[in-house]
C-alpha cells in the first residue's frame, strides 16, 4: 500500500463514503436476513409441531391409515431412536475416547498421530448417506461373493461372518453407521479437551511415582470430565438428527421392535416416511415428530453451551 | 558392607585437564583463580569443578558422576559431578539457563517425559545407577519427591491430593489414609489451617497454602529426598518465609536439593551451595564458604551481582 | 537391605515405605502397556474406518466400474430396468420367439450435474450472506450481542436436515410454485433467450424433439439450491468469522491510518484472508454436495439434465436416498455404489483442500467441528 497520500477529490471521497455506508448496511441486512430465515423456519416448525402434538404421540404405536384412531403415535420410533443412540454410544464413545486419549497423550512421539488427527477431521465431512451404504454392505447385504471370499482369510473375519446378521435390514447396522459418524467427533473433542488440562498436573502425578496410565485415568480425564461430557453430548445431538445413514441399514418399522436384529424404527426415518407419504394425518404427525427432534437437539446444544459457559466462569474465578 | 566413602575422583585418563578436582585453595598446587573459566567455556573447553573439601566429610545420598545431558543435539549439562549430602539442604544457584532446573529434573528422571533427551554419565542413588536399564523408574520417583515452581495441586479435594501417593501404593484403608494425611499435613505445617476443610477443592487455597499442600503430598509418598525447583518463586514473602522455615524442619529427616535464583534464600536456607553456569558446575561447597569466601572469581562475581 | 537408612530416625509418615526396591521385577504386562495399547487401538480404528469405507465401496462398485467404464461419468441415461430392444424402425426385436431385452444402462451425468449445479447455486446464495454476517460479527456487532447471534447462527447448523427438508417441501416449494416462479416467468420471459433457457422443456419421444412449457412445481433445482444455501450458511459464517477475527490488527490499522472508509478496510481484510475464505467456501461446497435429506425432499426426483433451474432434478445423494433401498439387481446396486464412491471422493477432496487452506491461516477453530 503506497505511503504517499493521494489527493482524493471530494466527489470521489463522497462516493467512497457512500459506498462504504451501503456495504455496511448490506452486512447488517444480510445478518438480519440470516436471523430472519432462522426465526421464520424455527417458528413455522414449532407452530406446526405444537399444533399436532398430543399425548398419544408418545403413548401410541403407529396405526395404518383408514383404521380407527389412525395415525396413532410414534412411541416405537421414540424408543427405537433411544436404543439406536445407546447402541451406537456403547461402541462409539469408548473407541472415540480412546482415540482422543491417544491423540492427546501418546501421539507426540509416534508417526500415527498426525494421520489419525487428519483422517478424523476428514471423516467428519463424509456424507452420511455414504456411511449408510457402508453399513448396508457390511451388515445388511448378504455377504457378496467378493467380500466373503476375502473374509475367509482371518479368524476374526470368519467369526464375524457367522456372527452378524446379514440378509435383512437390522438395527445393528443402523447403530454401526451412527457409531461411524460418532467416533471421529468424540475423538477430536476428547483430544482438544484433554489438551486443555494443564501439563503441570501430569508432571506432578508422574513425579509422585504414578504410571502414565494412572495419570491419564485418575488425574487428566477426571480433570476434564465436564468438557468431555459436553463433547459426547454434541456427538449425540448430531446422530440423533441423522436420517440418511438409517435409510437402508435399519430401514424403519411401524412396529414396536426391541430386537435390533430386525428392521428397526427411528424417529428421523419415521418422520421422513410420513412427511413424504400421501396421507395427510401422517404428515401432521410428522410435524409433531419434527418438534420433538428439534427440541431434543436444542436442549442438548443448550446444555452444552451453558456447561461450557459455567466452566469458563469457574476457571476465571479461580485464576 | 562398608559405607561407600566419597573418593576423590581423579581422572585416570591421559587427558591433561582434570575434570573433577577437589581442592582447597591452600592445599592444591595452583591457584584456581588463575584459570579463567568463562573464557574456557567460550572456547568450548572442559572446565574443572571447584569442590570444597568439606563436601568429602558428608555422606552422599545422590552421587552425580560426569553427567551430560543433550536436548537433541544441543547440550544442556556438561560433565557435572557432585555428591549431594544426606540429611542436609543443598541449593543450586546460577543465572537463568545455567541448567539447574535441568539437573534437578534429571535426578527423578522427569526429563524422560521430553522427547529426544540423551544422557551420558551416571547418577547413583542407593547404590543403583538411576539411569540403569533395570531401574524401576516408578519406584525411584516415589523416593525422590519433587515440588515444582508453580504450585500444582490436583483439581481434587485437599484430602485426595495428599493421599494420592498412598492410593498409588494401593493403600485403601480409610483410617490409615487419614492418619498419614494428618501426619503429612502436620509435617508441612498446614494441618491447623485446613483440618476442618479437607474435603474442599484444593484450588481454593492461597498460593502459599497450595505449595505447602504440594509439599505435604510429596512427603506422603515417604521419599528420602525432596527435590525443590524454585518452590517459592511464585509466592509472596510471607509464604516464602513459611516455606523456608518448613525446609529447615524437614532437613535431617529428608535430604533436600533446592534450586533457587534468589541468593538470599540460598544463603539463609541451605547448608551447601552449588554454583552453576552455562550447564557446568563451577563451584560447590558449604554455603557459608561459598558466599563469604568463594574460591573462584566467577562465583564471587555472580554472588555480588556482577552478572546474571 | 541397605544399611544406609538404618541410622536415621524416622519421623516420616511411614518410615518403612522408604526402603523400596529400585530394581525392576518383570511383572508381565504393565498397566502402562495395556493403556497404550488400548489407546493405539482407538487410533488405528479411525484409520481402518476410512480404509474400510473406500475399500468396501470400491469392491461393491467394481462390477459397474468394469461394465461401464468412462461412459458411466458421461452417460445421461439412467435406466435400472431392462427394456425391450427397439430397432431403428421402432419395432421390438425378437429372437427365437422371445423379446430381446437391452440390459440396464447407467449414466451418472445427470446426478453429477445435479449435485454440482445445486451446490453452486447454494454457494451463490449463501456466500454473500455469510461474508456479510461475518463482517458484521467481527466489525460492527455490539459486544453484548456477539455471543447471542453466534449461538443462533450455530443453532441453525444443529437443526437436523430433515427439518429443512420438511420446511422446504411444505412451505418453500409451494411458495415458489405459487408466487415466485410465476412472477419470475412473467417478469423475465420477455428478455430474449431467457424463456428458452428457463421456462421450456424438451422431451424426446420416438426420436422427435417436442418443446413444451415447463410445468412449475416448486420442487426443482432452484428450491434445492435455496434449501442447501440455508443449510451451509452457518458453517461458512462461522469459519469466515474466525478467519476475519484472526486478521492481525496491524493490517486494519494500516489501512485506517491512510484514511480508508469502513468498506475499504473491510475489503482489505477480505482480500488478506482470501485463501482461508476460499477454504471456507469449499467446506460449504463439500457440505452442500453431501447433504441428503433436505435436498431429497425438494429436488423433484427427476433423473435428467435440464438446463432450466426450474425443472425437477436429481443429485447424487438424493438418487441414493430414493433408489438404494429398493435396488433391484446386483448391477443396479453396483452402479449406485459407484455414484456413492464418486460422491465420497468429491467430498473428501474438497474437505482436504479446504482444510489445508483454512488451517494454514491459523483460524481453524470452527473448522474442527
Amino acid at each position: 500500500m503506497s505511503a504517499a497520500r493521494k489527493r482524493i477529490s471530494p466527489a470521489y471521497q463522497n462516493y467512497l463514503n457512500t459506498k462504504s455506508t451501503v456495504f455496511k448496511g448490506l452486512c447488517i441486512a444480510f445478518t438480519a436476513a440470516i436471523l430472519a430465515v432462522l426465526a421464520f423456519v424455527t417458528f413455522y416448525l414449532l407452530q406446526k409441531g405444537f399444533t399436532h402434538i398430543s399425548l398419544s404421540f408418545f403413548t401410541e404405536l403407529p396405526i395404518p391409515p383408514g383404521m380407527e384412531n389412525a395415525p396413532g403415535g410414534m412411541k416405537n420410533a421414540l424408543i427405537g431412536t433411544i436404543i439406536l443412540i445407546a447402541l451406537a454410544g456403547v461402541v462409539g464413545i469408548p473407541l472415540g475416547m480412546l482415540a482422543g486419549i491417544y491423540l492427546s497423550e501418546y501421539s507426540s512421539n509416534s508417526w500415527l498421530g498426525a494421520p489419525t488427527r487428519f483422517i478424523s477431521d476428514v471423516l467428519t465431512g463424509v456424507p452420511s448417506i455414504v456411511v449408510g451404504i457402508l453399513g448396508y454392505e457390511l451388515l445388511v447385504a448378504p455377504i457378496s461373493a467378493n467380500i466373503s471370499y476375502w473374509m475367509q482369510f482371518t479368524w476374526l473375519t470368519r467369526k464375524l461372518l457367522h456372527l452378524f446378521p446379514n440378509g435383512t435390514f437390522n438395527g445393528y447396522a443402523g447403530a454401526a453407521a451412527l457409531a461411524f459418524i460418532m467416533i471421529p467427533i468424540v475423538a477430536r473433542t476428547t483430544e482438544e479437551m484433554l489438551r486443555l488440562v494443564p501439563h503441570s498436573y501430569r508432571e506432578a502425578s508422574i513425579a509422585l511415582g504414578a504410571t502414565k496410565a494412572r495419570t491419564i485415568l485418575k488425574v487428566v480425564v477426571p480433570a476434564a470430565t465436564g468438557s468431555l461430557v459436553t463433547g459426547i453430548m454434541l456427538s449425540i445431538a448430531r446422530i440423533a438428527g441423522e436420517t440418511a445413514p438409517l435409510l437402508f441399514t435399519a430401514l424403519g418399522s411401524r412396529l414396536l421392535t426391541l430386537d435390533p436384529a430386525n428392521p428397526f424404527p427411528s424417529l428421523t426415518v419415521q418422520v421422513f416416511t410420513y412427511a413424504t407419504g400421501p396421507f395427510k394425518e401422517e404428515q401432521e404427525l410428522a410435524w409433531a415428530g419434527m418438534l420433538i427432534l428439534i427440541g431434543l437437539v436444542f436442549i442438548l446444544n443448550l446444555v452444552v453451551r451453558l456447561t461450557i459457559h459455567s466452566m469458563q466462569r469457574n476457571k476465571l474465578a479461580r485464576a | 558392607m562398608t559405607r561407600p566413602q566419597l573418593q576423590p575422583k581423579i581422572n585416570m585418563s591421559t587427558d591433561a585437564q582434570p575434570t573433577h578436582a577437589i581442592s582447597d585453595s591452600a592445599a592444591s598446587g595452583g591457584d584456581p583463580r588463575q584459570f579463567n573459566r568463562l573464557q574456557a567455556i567460550a572456547r568450548g573447553q572442559a572446565v574443572p569443578i571447584e569442590t570444597h573439601s568439606a563436601i568429602a566429610g558428608e555422606q552422599p545420598v545422590i552421587s552425580v558422576d560426569h553427567f551430560n545431558l543433550f536436548y537433541g543435539s544441543k547440550q544442556a549439562l556438561f560433565d557435572v559431578s557432585m555428591d549431594i549430602p544426606r540429611g542436609k539442604v543443598t541449593s543450586l544457584i546460577g543465572p537463568s539457563g545455567c541448567g539447574k532446573s535441568t539437573l534437578i529434573r534429571s535426578v527423578n528422571r522427569l526429563n524422560d517425559l521430553i522427547d529426544n533427551v540423551n544422557i551420558t554419565g551416571s547418577m547413583r542413588y542407593r547404590d543403583v545407577d538411576i539411569y540403569g536399564k533395570l531401574v524401576n523408574v516408578i519406584e525411584l520417583r516415589k523416593s525422590l519427591g519433587m515440588v515444582f515452581q508453580k504450585p500444582n495441586p490436583f483439581p481434587m479435594s485437599i484430602f485426595e491430593n495428599v493421599v494420592y501417593p498412598l492410593r498409588i501404593e494401593g493403600i485403601r484403608n480409610r483410617s490409615k489414609l487419614e492418619e498419614i494425611c494428618e501426619k503429612s499435613l502436620r509435617g508441612a505445617a498446614l494441618w491447623d489451617e485446613v483440618k476442618d476443610r479437607l474435603d474442599e477443592n484444593a484450588l481454593g487455597m492461597s498460593g502459599g497454602q497450595q505449595q505447602r499442600l504440594c509439599i505435604a503430598r510429596a512427603v506422603a509418598a515417604d521419599p528420602e529426598v525432596l527435590l525443590m525447583d524454585e518452590p517459592c518463586s511464585a509466592l509472596d514473602p510471607i509464604a516464602t518465609s513459611k516455606i523456608e522455615d518448613l525446609i529447615q524442619e524437614l532437613k535431617g529427616e529428608y535430604s533436600i536439593l533446592i534450586v533457587t535464583h534468589n541468593m538470599q534464600q540460598a544463603s539463609r536456607a541451605s547448608d551447601y551451595t552449588a554454583f552453576m553456569y552455562l550447564g557446568r558446575l563451577i563451584e560447590y561447597g558449604p554455603t557459608i564458604d561459598v558466599f563469604t569466601n568463594p574460591h573462584l572469581k566467577e562465583t564471587e562475581d555472580y554472588i555480588t551481582g556482577r552478572f546474571g | 537391605m541397605s544399611e544406609l537408612s538404618s541410622n536415621i530416625p524416622s519421623l516420616a509418615p511411614d518410615g518403612q515405605r522408604r526402603n523400596r526396591s529400585l530394581i525392576l521385577e518383570h511383572r508381565g504386562l504393565s498397566t502402562d502397556a495395556i493403556m497404550a495399547g488400548l489407546a493405539r487401538t482407538g487410533a488405528v480404528c479411525i484409520l481402518l474406518m476410512l480404509a474400510a469405507l473406500i475399500i468396501v465401496l470400491a469392491i461393491t462398485a467394481w462390477p459397474a466400474i468394469t461394465t461401464f467404464g468412462w461412459k458411466f461419468l458421461v452417460g445421461t441415461q439412467w435406466r435400472p430396468n431392462e427394456l425391450p430392444l427397439i430397432d431403428a424402425a421402432g419395432n421390438i426385436v425378437y429372437e427365437d420367439g422371445e423379446m430381446v431385452m437391452s440390459p440396464p444402462v447407467f449414466g451418472a451425468l445427470p446426478v453429477i450435474y445435479g449435485t454440482i449445479v445445486s451446490s453452486i447455486l447454494a454457494i451463490g446464495f449463501a456466500v454473500p450472506l455469510s461474508f456479510g454476517a461475518a463482517l458484521f460479527l467481527v466489525r460492527l456487532c455490539p459486544k453484548k450481542l456477539i455471543g447471542g447471534i453466534s449461538f443462533l447462527v450455530e443453532f441453525l447448523a444443529a437443526v437436523p436436515s430433515i427439518a429443512y427438508g420438511m420446511w422446504g417441501l411444505f412451505v418453500l416449494a409451494p411458495f415458489l410454485q405459487r408466487y415466485v416462479e410465476p412472477t419470475l416467468k412473467s417478469g423475465l420471459s420477455w428478455i430474449p433467450g431467457v424463456n428458452a433457457w428457463l421456462f421450456v422443456q424438451t422431451s424426446t419421444r420416438t426420436g422427435e424433439s417436442i418443446t413444451s412449457e415447463l410445468p412449475l412445481t416448486g420442487r426443482d433445482m432452484f428450491c434445492g439450491g435455496l434449501v442447501l444455501a440455508i443449510m451451509i450458511l452457518p458453517i461458512i459464517t462461522a469459519i469466515s468469522r474466525d478467519v476475519l477475527k484472526s486478521v492481525p490488527r496491524a493490517q486494519i490499522e494500516g489501512t485506517l491510518a491512510l484514511g480508508s472508509t469502513w468498506w475499504q478496510s473491510s475489503f482489505e481484510m477480505l482480500r488478506y484472508s482470501r485463501s482461508a475464505l476460499f477454504g471456507a467456501v469449499m467446506l460449504g461446497l463439500a457440505r452442500a454436495a453431501g447433504e441428503t435429506m433436505a435436498i431429497t425432499m425438494v429436488i423433484g426426483n427427476n433423473n435428467q439434465i435440464n438446463k432450466s433451474l426450474f425443472a425437477p432434478a436429481q443429485t447424487m445423494s438424493s438418487l441414493l436416498a430414493n433408489e438404494f433401498a429398493e435396488a433391484s439387481s446386483e448391477i443396479h446396486r453396483a452402479a449406485l455404489t459407484e455414484v456413492a464412491l464418486i460422491l465420497l471422493l468429491m467430498s473428501l477432496i474438497f474437505n482436504v483442500v479446504a482444510r489445508r487452506l483454512v488451517v494454514g491461516s491459523n483460524a481453524n477453530t470452527a473448522a474442527a467441528h
